[in-house]
């Protein structure tokens, strides 16, 4: 292998380990895993500027958590909408994979996936194998939950990771629509102009994304959600199981998910001699 | 770099580029010769009907006209991607940009005084005589049609066609039949000449050949590894539908036959290395077929049937009934039929080219030619057991079409496809 973060392989008496990228639209994220699957190191950034200096940052943050050298790293799996900005890559899988198999690394069993991250929500069925059978996404107008989250705590002048206070202080929500990301962002200015308090738009926000993805349908018993708008905004959880009358579960960590299955994917592949 | 899950899908994405055909030459000098006569001075040139592309062609074979097909034109903008650079001058003439991207191009290439058709010496599109519609495929047809009547005090006539038939009775092809020979007596006026009904026989027999011809390549790729896929098939479409019932689209089509039967002998694939087939109901994505064909080409990956491609096979068509027979072959076209019809149809395509999988474009600006919107996806998978996607796009608004969301989508459904099988044959080893 040989890779921006070094080429050497593990010294024999350190157990394998793997790193794993989920490089998305709003965040991009690390993790160092053990060949035992047990997570050692994570890190998470913002997206700006270069793919490649968000990957590096990342990297070496996740890798000073885990105590561990880049040369120890037996493989980079890459995953997200920037997989291939991943300097070193040594596999890269689509997001619907790398989330089913971080998810049922955690659960063990087949389940209903729902992951939210900042670009499109997507709905994966999990096979008994951490296989993906199925994947649905939401409708092209329905895409861009983390900009729709950006423009509403802006309008609401909160910075975004306090919208979910303001949303658990709600005793209703606000009607916000969820047919397009530009209409329901239209809509949290005219429910301001109509006097909707800041906590209803908030809550009604959460129910806007939830209702993108309960039209999904195949919503099948157990379900768990994973994803950076889960770790940020549980209100849209919560959101899921009013509107789909589901009893719906994070997976833990949720944000780093989708990078726990690419490094799990790296520790599957066979390794060069 | 390994591509996981998918055995080698995308591991070298020069390796998969997809094969050129070399009846292309033939192709391109068939489609040349058409349009350059359509740019004949007007001294002398028989008088131009404008027909849409299921229309009924025959008939004015049949009476000599020099026949255009702008359906054809407008894929012409939208393939040379610059459909969107017109449609804006056609929406601010009060056409939604919700209807039919097809009719909002060709319109604004028309306002902006351009047309592709200037590479085979034309300045415009021909002007025409008279406009002939058939509403078997939608309504926008005949809407595009009347905007360049008016324009040209020109008659615009048609068929006002029955839709969504289950299935297609005696009285749904008298009806048709009754309207096709209404239009006879205003062609013959525009013409100058009476129909002659030998000619039409002949028109109709020709017309048959090329469809039986152009079925027969498609055929082929039902044989494995195909020899053509069908972005392929896309393009070498063209003399189907603007020379159908001319001899010159049987010549072509005899060419390209034997091209693709010496593939199927010889094992060339369309798609070296070719693992999964795909079925793709619906219009193109006339500004990112290149795109595409690449796209799947990477992951081994033969779209090797489809609606689109198939629409053009009339094998009702018959020279000792011509009118009639036109009348069936418009009523039982695929897009004139409801839900059920369509459903057996996809069903038996799968089963004859052996598909791993569906594909559906929802095509924004041609609901009529989407079958997504009323769940028939869902309904197919679950019957016959093949995974389906969805592709959100337009024909040739490009605005409706996310490069990103398509590759992803894509690849993931490759990824999944590719997972299942290795599953089923883990199962099967096991």
């Amino acid at each position: 292998m040989s890779t921006t973060w070094g080429t050497a392989r593990p010294p024999a008496d350190a157990g394998v380990i793997a790193a794993g990228v989920d490089a998305g639209t709003e965040c991009v994220k690390a993790v160092i895993v053990s060949a035992e699957g047990r997570l050692l190191g994570r890190a998470v950034v913002p997206a700006r500027g270069y793919f490649q200096a968000c990957v590096y940052e990342v990297l070496v943050a996740a890798l000073d958590e885990a105590q561990r050298a880049e040369g120890e790293l037996a493989g980079i799996g890459a995953t997200g909408f920037a997989m291939d900005c991943v300097p070193g890559a040594t596999l890269t899988a689509t997001e619907a994979a790398c989330h089913a198999l971080g998810a049922f690394h955690h659960v063990g069993e087949r389940m209903t996936l729902v992951n939210i991250g900042g670009r499109d929500p997507h709905l994966i069925q999990v096979d008994t194998d951490g296989r993906r059978v199925e994947a649905r996404n939401v409708r092209r107008c329905a895409v861009g939950v983390g900009s729709f989250l950006m423009f509403t705590a802006r309008h609401l002048d909160v910075i975004p990771t306090r919208l979910q206070e303001l949303a658990s202080a709600a005793e209703r929500p606000a009607a916000v629509s969820s047919y397009c990301s530009v209409f329901s962002a239209t809509g949290i200015l005219e429910r301001l102009r109509e006097g909707s308090t800041r906590e209803e738009i908030a809550l009604g926000c959460m129910h806007s994304i939830a209702e993108r993805i309960v039209e999904l349908g195949g919503f099948e018993d157990p379900v768990y959600v994973c994803g950076g708008v889960v770790e940020y905004f549980p209100g849209v959880m919560r959101a899921l199981e009013t509107l789909s009358g589901k009893v719906v579960r994070p997976i833990p960590d949720p944000i780093f998910t989708g990078a726990l299955g690419a490094a799990l994917k790296v520790l599957q592949t066979p390794q060069e001699a | 770099m390994n591509h996981d899950g998918m055995a080698g899908y995308g591991e070298d994405r020069q390796a998969g580029r997809p094969a050129g055909l070399r009846s292309a030459e033939a192709l391109r000098d068939t489609m040349g010769a058409y349009y350059r006569t359509l740019g004949e001075g007007s001294g002398g040139r028989p008088p131009v009907a404008w027909c849409s592309s299921v229309g009924p062609v025959e008939l004015l074979r049949a009476l000599g006209f020099a026949v255009f097909f702008p359906e054809n034109h407008a894929a012409m903008l939208g393939a040379a991607r610059s459909a969107n650079r017109y449609m804006p001058l056609a929406h601010a003439q009060g056409y939604s940009q919700d209807v039919c991207s097809y009719l909002t191009s060709d319109i604004g290439a028309y306002l902006a005084g351009e047309t592709p058709l200037s590479a085979f010496g034309l300045t415009s599109v021909p002007r025409a005589d008279v406009l002939v519609f058939n509403t078997n495929q939608c309504r926008d047809v005949r809407d595009w049609f009347e905007w360049y009547g008016r324009r040209w005090d020109a008659p615009v006539i048609g068929v006002r066609s029955p839709r969504s038939i289950e299935q297609v009775t005696d009285g749904d092809v008298d009806a048709v039949a009754k309207q096709i020979e209404a239009l006879i007596p205003t062609l013959e006026a525009v013409a100058g000449e009476r129909l002659d009904g030998s000619r039409l026989a002949l028109a109709v027999a020709a017309a048959r050949e090329c469809s039986d011809l152009w079925g027969a390549c498609l055929g082929t790729a039902a044989a494995r590894p195909a020899p053509l896929t069908f972005f392929d098939g896309t393009i070498h479409m063209g003399p189907a539908v603007v020379l159908r019932g001319m001899e010159e689209a049987c010549a072509y089509y005899r060419t390209l036959l034997a091209e693709l039967q010496q593939r199927v002998v010889e094992g060339v694939a369309a798609v070296p290395g070719e693992s999964l087939r795909l079925y793709w109901d619906g219009m193109p994505v006339w500004g990112r077929l290149r795109a595409l064909a690449t796209t799947f080409a990477e992951f081994r990956t033969s779209v090797v049937a489809s609606t689109y491609c198939n629409s053009w096979i009339f094998s009702d068509l018959d020279a000792g009934d011509p009118i009639r027979s036109m009348a069936r072959a418009s009523l039982n076209l695929f897009i004139a039929r409801s839900e059920a019809p369509k459903e057996q149809y996809i069903e038996r395509m799968a089963g004859q080219f052996g598909v791993d999988g569906l594909i559906f474009h929802d095509c924004r600006t041609c609901p009529n030619n989407s079958n997504t919107r009323y769940a028939m996806p869902q309904r197919l998978s679950s019957r016959l057991g093949l995974p389906s996607l969805v592709l959100d796009g337009d024909v040739n608004d490009l605005r409706c079409y996310s490069d990103e969301q398509g590759r992803t989508n894509i690849e993931g459904f490759v990824e999944q496809l590719a997972d299942a099988r290795a599953a089923r044959r883990q199962a099967v080893g096991g």
